[in-house]
């Protein structure tokens, strides 16, 4: 798994490419965790784009799970993007659908923080 | 069409996290080998990373002294996958439902639930240190077994 981060109209963009499975989603929450510290309340805006991510399984979903309540108890707010593929089934499997806000379009998710 | 398993790969692995990927690497070269379609595979694919997960994070306890065994049987009609771990074992009943509200927002315990809904067949023997799990390659194929 690789992670490239990237600021945009102050959102943290955090594109993420490969497989989150195993340690991987070790590796995913603390880069995620650093950056809901590194930030102000209420000013967390973090939207992971999932594009380029071919697998995701139940740790790595559970990291996801994890950001969603640390960033909404720190009132701000995560959004997904491009969630195709292996991610949408798990996430309709695991009942998430309504918890998390899904883009197919980087500017309008950008814009949804505005 | 015969029900005899054609070949049988068998592997075992050191209780890593970090080797979970190897699973994810021959799981899908048996998949595509097999003819299964994407969709079908992304689910087997999950269930095996889940069962072998399970069985080196909560049987092993990343203990580096066990191991993980896995058996991949290649039927015509079919996928059947043993994982065995050294660990306790557990009591199926008493892991939460993922699906209650109350649990909808943990960070864990969905692993056995996936495994379920994305496999034909899944059993527990040896008091949970060993998971069988069936996939067919199509529907016809499951009413008929």
């Amino acid at each position: 798994m690789n992670v490239d981060i990237r600021k945009r109209e102050g959102v943290t963009v955090l594109d993420i490419e490969g497989r989150i499975i195993g340690s991987d989603s070790l590796a995913l929450k603390h880069i995620i965790d650093e950056q809901i510290n590194a930030t102000e309340e209420g000013q967390v805006k973090i939207l992971l784009n999932l594009e380029k991510v071919r697998m995701v399984d139940s740790s790595g979903l559970g990291v996801i799970v994890a950001a969603y309540t640390s960033v909404q108890r720190k009132g701000g707010r995560i959004s997904l993007l491009h969630v195709g593929g292996n991610i949408k089934s798990l996430i309709v499997m695991a009942k998430l659908v309504t918890i998390f806000d899904r883009y197919e379009d980087e500017n309008e998710a950008i814009a949804s923080f505005q | 069409m015969g029900k005899t398993a054609e070949q049988v790969i068998r592997l075992d692995l050191p209780s890593s996290m970090q080797l979970v990927y190897v699973l994810d690497a021959i799981i899908s070269e048996i998949l595509r080998e097999m003819g299964f379609d994407e969709e079908t595979s992304e689910q087997v694919n999950l269930a095996v990373i889940e069962a072998g997960t399970n069985a080196i994070k909560h049987g092993n306890k990343e203990d580096p002294n066990k191991r993980a065994y896995f058996e991949f049987a290649v039927h015509p009609d079919k996928l059947a996958v043993v994982v065995r771990d050294e660990g306790q074992g557990f009591v199926r009943e008493e892991v939460a439902d993922p699906l209650d509200p109350v649990n909808l927002l943990k960070s864990s315990g969905r692993g056995l639930f996936l495994m379920e809904a994305c496999m034909d067949v899944v059993t527990y023997g040896n008091s949970g240190a060993v998971v069988n799990m069936v996939k067919y390659k199509s529907s016809s194929e499951k009413q008929q077994a």
